[in-house]
């Protein structure tokens, strides 16, 4: 099986050759090709051969395509800051108030570069291994994206205080969000991963889930022209799964470390995809045995679930993480042999 | 309903203006003078404890208890009156965000709490430099520095303030408190960074920071 058809078959249920693995290695790419950060995150091509790297070194059953969600408050307007092991990310937001956004223009995905970038990534991405291994693009729910133009604690207050406020700025992101996520399908992303900021246990109460997050988030989603997969933000996210269940386009979930890998199989119901793991820091954190075999434990739990995967939670796989400690994610996956179901 | 659960109950609904009406009403009868010490501060430590023990509470309702304190500490200036009156004055301390995190969130609300709690805070702000926080540190005589990292590679950036509070003989003297999601998710970091302490959250921050200025007087007294 190539990684298409293995994701694919895990999607439907079937026997495989072995569990698909999906760490998230987008910044990683950078560090395989020697890549200063800035170029990894503004040259599309610079990043595509950092994702063929990580393909040869690592071969992932997904490849990701660049998570960089404060180029998107860049396209905005919002100050970025290129790191030396970090994605961007936001030194000053470019609004300041709810207010502000009455005159505010959203980008235009069709021109802005900082936009264009995330989709030439990914044509160029689909270009080289779309056949054979499926391409994720990374980009936080509509109700998480005020953060990166406002900054998170405006854009908390705002929905906290403001509700007709936090409605006005929705109704300006929804449209320009569902352009660019389509413009994503569009390039050829295999799916769309959403971390689910604003629906974190850890960071709003299920009352602001359901009566804010989720609608605005099943409005764009009946909208959207490709599959989604929604994150845990890389925090805890099983108290607040119910609410995420029965969205338009939503086919699998991933949950934190620290959830409950059969209560949240017990939660999303048997056909949903689910993909769980060790967190991307505590992987950077471990010895490669320690890795292995803390990844054997979740691969025997989850031993009759035909619809898992083999993940990390959390951003990206932390820039010091030793090459082996991913490459001991493969070794107990594939000590598992086939999955027949 | 104690009053202290009738305020957790209004920063829980996220009714700001419903849980100042309360303090409010409380203190019409009882005093502005006794509203920090009786009813924000022992509400504020409940809703910490809720936090880090069971996660009962999120980032959303703890942000609405900052706020609400936020408030209190400014009617209590208003009426001229100091805002840790009935308490001794404490610190100071310096707090920031480490260079390359730009983070703040976790921060700011650190400072609402210890402010809260009478702390005078020297607030840097983000993508702070070791040496800015060491030089902040030794000119208002702090014994506190606090310096917030969300993820692992800003985190080790800690080590250059342990680095520099040891490089100019203030171990000992300045303690070291560290925190952030990072530190959550992973044990051991803090001693790593070389932090003093850690906390789990920002309400449990003020209780490190006492712990930690208590140490720093013992160790410049070689107790």
């Amino acid at each position: 099986m190539n990684s298409i058809e293995r994701i694919q078959a895990t999607l439907a249920g079937r026997s495989l050759d072995r569990r698909a693995i999906a760490p998230v290695l987008g910044l990683y790419g950078a560090k395989l090709t020697d890549c200063p950060l800035e170029t990894y995150y503004t040259d599309p091509a610079a990043y595509a051969r950092g994702q063929s790297a990580v393909r040869e070194t690592f071969r992932p059953d997904v490849l990701c395509a660049p998570l960089a969600f404060a180029s998107i408050g860049a396209a905005f307007g919002s100050e970025l800051v290129f790191l030396d092991t970090l994605p961007p990310n936001l030194r000053r937001p470019v609004l300041q108030s709810v207010e502000q956004w009455d005159s505010l223009v959203p980008p235009d995905p069709d021109v802005h570069p900082r936009l264009l970038y995330f989709r030439d990534a990914i044509r160029l991405m689909v270009a080289e291994h779309g056949g054979e291994v499926p391409i994720a693009m990374v980009i936080p729910i509509p109700a998480d994206i005020p953060a990166v133009i406002m900054g998170l604690e405006t854009w908390l207050e705002t929905v906290l205080f403001d509700p007709a406020g936090a409605q006005r700025v929705m109704d300006k992101i929804i449209p320009f969000y569902v352009r660019l996520v389509n413009g994503f399908f569009a390039a050829g992303a295999t799916f769309v991963v959403m971390p689910c900021g604003f629906a974190s246990p850890a960071i709003v109460t299920r009352e602001i889930v359901t009566s804010f997050t989720r609608p605005i988030l099943a409005k764009v989603l009946a909208q959207l022209r490709g599959p989604v997969v929604l994150h845990n933000v890389g925090a805890p996210i099983l108290a607040h799964l119910d609410l995420l269940t029965g969205l338009p386009c939503v086919v699998a979930f991933i949950v934190d470390q620290r959830d409950d890998l059969v209560q949240s199989r017990r939660v999303l119901g048997p056909d949903s995809v689910l993909f769980g793991g060790l967190d991307c820091a505590n992987i950077a954190q471990m010895t490669a045995a320690e890795v292995e075999d803390r990844c054997r434990l979740i691969l025997q739990d989850r031993r009759q679930d035909a619809h898992f995967v083999l993940g990390t939670s959390g951003p990206d796989v932390d820039w010091h993480t030793p090459p082996e400690n991913i490459h001991a994610m493969r070794k107990a996956a594939e000590s598992f042999g086939r999955i027949d179901v | 309903m104690d009053i202290h659960q009738a305020l957790i109950e209004r920063i829980r609904q996220g009714d700001r203006m419903g849980a100042n009406a309360l303090l409010d009403a409380w203190a019409s009868e009882h005093g502005y003078e006794r509203l920090l010490a009786e009813v924000l501060d022992p509400t504020l430590i409940l809703i910490g404890e809720g936090w880090r023990s069971s996660e009962t509470f999120t980032l959303a309702e703890v942000y609405v208890a900052a706020k609400v304190a936020e408030d209190v500490l400014s009617k209590i200036a208003a009426r001229r009156k100091p805002p840790s009156e009935g308490q001794p004055v404490k610190g100071p301390v310096v707090i920031g965000n480490i260079e390359e995190d730009f983070h703040a969130l976790g921060r700011r609300m650190v400072g609402i709490f210890l402010r809260t709690d009478g702390w005078i805070v020297n607030d840097l702000g983000n993508d702070v430099p070791a040496a800015e926080f060491v030089d902040k540190a030794q000119e208002v005589g702090a014994r506190v520095i606090g310096v917030s990292a969300m993820i692992m590679t800003t985190a080790r950036n800690i080590k250059s303030v342990r680095e520099e509070i040891d490089r100019r003989g203030l171990a000992g003297r300045i303690q070291l408190a560290v925190g952030g999601a990072v530190f959550r998710v992973c044990p051991g970091l803090a001693e790593e960074v070389g932090g003093d302490g850690t906390a789990p959250d920002a309400l449990d921050a003020v209780g490190l920071f006492g712990r930690l200025w208590e140490q720093s007087i013992r160790k410049e007294a070689g107790v």
